[in-house]
């Protein structure tokens, strides 16, 4: 009865995480090779070795004795994030910065070496990831592309595609907004941007709530707007998605303003947001996809 | 295709396994299985001792019979040879008589039996009926029942006087009894004594209670028995009843029962009766053993019976003491709460604080009660994460953070519970029921989620945690449940073969149902 009642109204394929995780999560993604997407160390060792587009690497600090001298050996780039490698939700992330004078700033607020250290320790120290210690990954920032700025200019953006035994299945732009903080999150605030796969457009925008034709702050409609560097973008989560042991992948990238398009992380449990996103449920983003 | 063969031969022999083994129990036991449904069973022994002089003796005593509400089982009696047995019908009543037909002698004697109570409460229409073929001995005045005593007629007169329908005029009655001071008088008390001195035991206000009734022209008369609790005692009980609307309804003016009776009530005998009789002039003592016994409602037989017959009963764990009924109680329904919080997360979607925790938070419910626990344990949650908020500010690891909140715990249970003590405040006393650990865990989940997700979200999950709690609380105070699975333990198999089942549920959950809805409601364009 309660079956019948779903498949009446489920024309569109919706799937919901019970079905995610019996059909898409277990059969796909082997639990010992979760590390290598949780883990961002991991997860960027994989990425250098398969020579796929990412941040560069400026450092990975697992030991506390080691924060002064690796610390050291980073200092004279301009720019890093600072991130622990086990961290959740955006947590314990520092963005640096050298102002003209030479000093480290941190979202327009000068901080000094000493805290940096600090910072670098309590992440090694696990504070950041629940675990008794983590390990600390200092990399190149990236640049926004200026087609991120066109729709809205603050926070960081990104692209997620889900990879289904390495073939792009769905995909969205997810953007911040004036109320989200800087995060890009649907749950905090942030929009997505419905992806057409095959011509590298957006479509609509999903609020949360509502569906609209442009960003929440920018009345420019952006329905059928083409994406740079599309094909990289789709040819690169494809390479990513063969260099990792697991079938079923959500795939972070961002466009760097110099470099291209650069994956930022990969992820082992893709939310379902994006069926919402894109008008169109994930078992039926998979139907058509095999079937084309 | 292989895991779903696995999948097959585990579900389908644990499935067997589980149906032979309740098919096999269900067939042994069918002949025990009970429709009466009791709520408290005890045994019963009455104990006489005796040493007759130059002259034989006789005791006599009235024996329970089965009613609506009682069942009596497996009576038993143990008595040298040469005294004889043999019971008397008195009217309604069962006398037994032991005669002891040796002088000079010491004889014990033993009669004993299981009873099975149920309570029963009664609803009194506001009119009563016209009596109808009522013996006249129940609005009759007797030596200890005075109806027409003048202070008896003022008094029954004065509460009726301004009172209009017969419910009102038996609860003014009634109340007036109840506020009379109980006073454990063993000597016979009359029902004008008891008015006079205000003050008596349940025979004396008994005798009050039918006086006035009957001055009043209601059929009344005088209940006998004993109020059951595991003890060695020589207390017996006694009642009223009033014939109303063709059946007779109990009232205790002194545990202030108004037309209920407790499960525990044993009725022995009808009428201004003695319960133990015996010839003059012997040495006599006596006692009643009574033992509260492990019930299983639906089944009519001990427990001794049950194990003895079913193979794989829990019950022997109980009876060598290895386990406690509420400790094995709680093992059982542990892996049934599990499965409705199971069920509320992957079928209805509803987020909880961790998975067994409002099971655990339910087994503590049932200690204090539904809504004092519920309103306890927010009380000490919140409390909780209000305190320990500065200490979640400096920045500390985790786990010496877990430690402070239990230790915070601990001293907040401590101090309600004494402040509860001294001011009496049932409220503050009853903190100490809550197991600290399971408090201290809900306490940091709902602070660790507030620090995420917000004060609303983390509110939010509380409130769904309680809802979980609520059925599982449902579930776990019935007493049927849990008796059940104490005979029946291999319905825990048919918990992991339904959990088997579960866990290959792939529809949408509840709450995607409200997520999704902007696609499930999409017409197909």
């Amino acid at each position: 009865m309660l079956h019948k009642l779903f498949k009446l109204n489920n024309s569109r394929g919706v799937m919901g995480l019970n079905q995610r995780n019996i059909e898409l999560i277990y059969p796909n993604n082997r639990r010992k090779f979760y590390q290598y997407a949780d883990d961002k160390v991991k997860a960027k060792q994989i990425l250098h070795s398969n020579d796929i587009a990412t941040a560069k690497t400026y450092a990975v600090i697992d030991r506390i004795s080691d924060v002064k001298k690796k610390w050291a050996s980073c200092k004279d780039y301009q720019s890093m994030a600072v991130k622990p490698a086990n961290g959740s939700g955006g947590g314990g992330i520092l963005i640096l910065r050298k102002d003209q004078t030479g000093l480290w700033k941190n979202g327009g607020k000068t901080i000094s070496e000493t805290k940096i250290q600090h910072h670098i320790t309590s992440i090694v120290s696990g504070f950041y990831s629940m675990n008794s210690q983590d390990s600390c990954l200092i990399e190149e920032c990236i640049v926004p592309h200026p087609f991120f700025a066109e729709i809205y200019g603050d926070g960081v953006p990104d692209f997620r595609i889900i990879t289904l035994k390495a073939q792009p299945i769905i995909g969205m732009l997810r953007m911040p907004t004036s109320k989200s903080n800087g995060k890009a999150n649907l749950h905090q605030n942030g929009v997505g941007i419905g992806v057409d796969l095959k011509n590298g457009t957006l479509t609509q925008t999903y609020d949360g709530k509502q569906y609209l034709n442009c960003h929440p702050d920018n009345p420019e409609p952006i329905y059928g707007k083409p994406i740079p560097y599309w094909n990289e973008l789709y040819q690169l989560a494809i390479d990513t998605a063969k260099a990792f042991p697991l079938d079923y992948l959500g795939i972070d990238l961002v466009i760097d303003a110099d470099k291209g398009p650069q994956i930022m992380e990969v992820n082992v449990r893709p939310g379902l947001g994006i069926q919402l996103v894109n008008k169109i449920g994930m078992s039926e983003a998979i139907r058509q996809h095999f079937r084309a | 295709m292989k895991s779903l063969n696995h999948f097959r031969i585990i579900f389908g022999s644990l499935l067997l396994v589980a149906l032979a083994l309740l098919a096999y129990k269900m067939v042994v036991l069918s002949d025990s299985i009970g429709d009466f449904f009791p709520e408290e069973r005890f045994t019963v022994s009455y104990q006489y001792f005796l040493r007759t002089n130059d002259e034989t003796a006789k005791i006599k005593s009235f024996l329970p019979k089965n009613s609506a509400r009682q069942h009596i089982n497996s009576k038993d009696h143990q008595q040298p040879d040469d005294v004889r047995f043999h019971k008397l019908a008195d009217g309604n009543n069962i006398k037994g008589v032991w005669t002891v037909p040796t002088k000079n002698s010491y004889k014990k004697i033993d009669y004993s039996f299981e009873f099975q109570g149920k309570s029963k409460s009664y609803l009194l229409p506001e009119t009563f009926k016209n009596y109808n073929k009522v013996n006249s001995k129940y609005f009759e005045e007797t030596e200890n029942i005075q109806t027409s005593n003048p202070k008896i007629k003022a008094l029954a007169n004065e509460i009726a006087s301004s009172l209009t329908t017969d419910r009102k005029i038996i609860t003014g009655l009634f109340d007036y009894v109840t506020k009379i001071p109980n006073e454990p008088i063993i000597t016979l008390t009359d029902a004008v004594s008891a008015l006079e001195q205000n003050m008596a035991s349940c025979n004396g206000k008994s005798r009050l209670l039918v006086a006035l009734a009957r001055h009043l022209g209601y059929a009344a008369r005088l209940k006998g028995g004993m109020i059951l609790n595991t003890a060695n005692t020589r207390q017996s009980h006694a009642w009223v009843e009033l014939y109303i609307n063709d059946q007779w309804i109990p009232f205790d003016t002194v545990n202030n029962h108004f037309a209920y009776i407790p499960a525990n009530y044993l009725e022995l005998y009808e009428n201004d009766e003695f319960l133990l009789t015996h010839t003059a002039g012997v040495n006599f003592d006596y006692n009643y053993s009574v033992k509260k016994q492990f019930n299983i409602p639906f089944i009519d037989a001990s427990s001794e019976e049950i194990s003895a017959i079913i193979p794989l009963s829990l019950l022997r764990l109980l009876e060598r003491g290895i386990l406690t009924y509420k400790a094995l109680i709680l093992l059982l329904l542990l892996p049934l709460g599990g499965f409705i919080v199971a069920l509320l997360r992957n079928v209805v979607g509803l987020k909880t604080f961790g998975v067994f925790l409002p099971v655990l938070i339910a087994f503590s419910l049932l200690k204090t009660g539904f809504f004092l626990g519920i309103t306890i344990f927010l009380f000490l949650i919140f409390i909780i994460g209000l305190i320990s908020q500065p200490f979640s500010k400096l920045g500390l690891l985790h786990t010496p953070k877990l430690v402070i909140s239990l230790t915070l715990m601990v001293v907040i249970i401590i101090t309600g519970s004494y402040i509860g003590v001294t001011t009496n405040n049932a409220w503050l006393g009853s903190l100490s029921f809550f197991p600290i650990i399971i408090l201290t865990i809900s306490a940091e989940r709902f602070s660790t989620y507030i620090l995420e997700d917000g004060f609303g979200k983390a509110t939010n999950m509380l409130f769904q945690t309680l809802i979980a709690v609520s059925v599982c609380y449902a579930l776990l105070s019935s007493n049927i449940l849990a008796s059940a699975l104490i005979i029946f333990p291999e319905i825990l198999l048919i918990i992991v073969v339904l959990s088997m089942f579960l866990g290959r549920y792939v529809g949408l959950r509840w709450s995607e149902l409200i997520r999704f809805k902007p696609l499930l409601n999409l017409k197909t364009i």
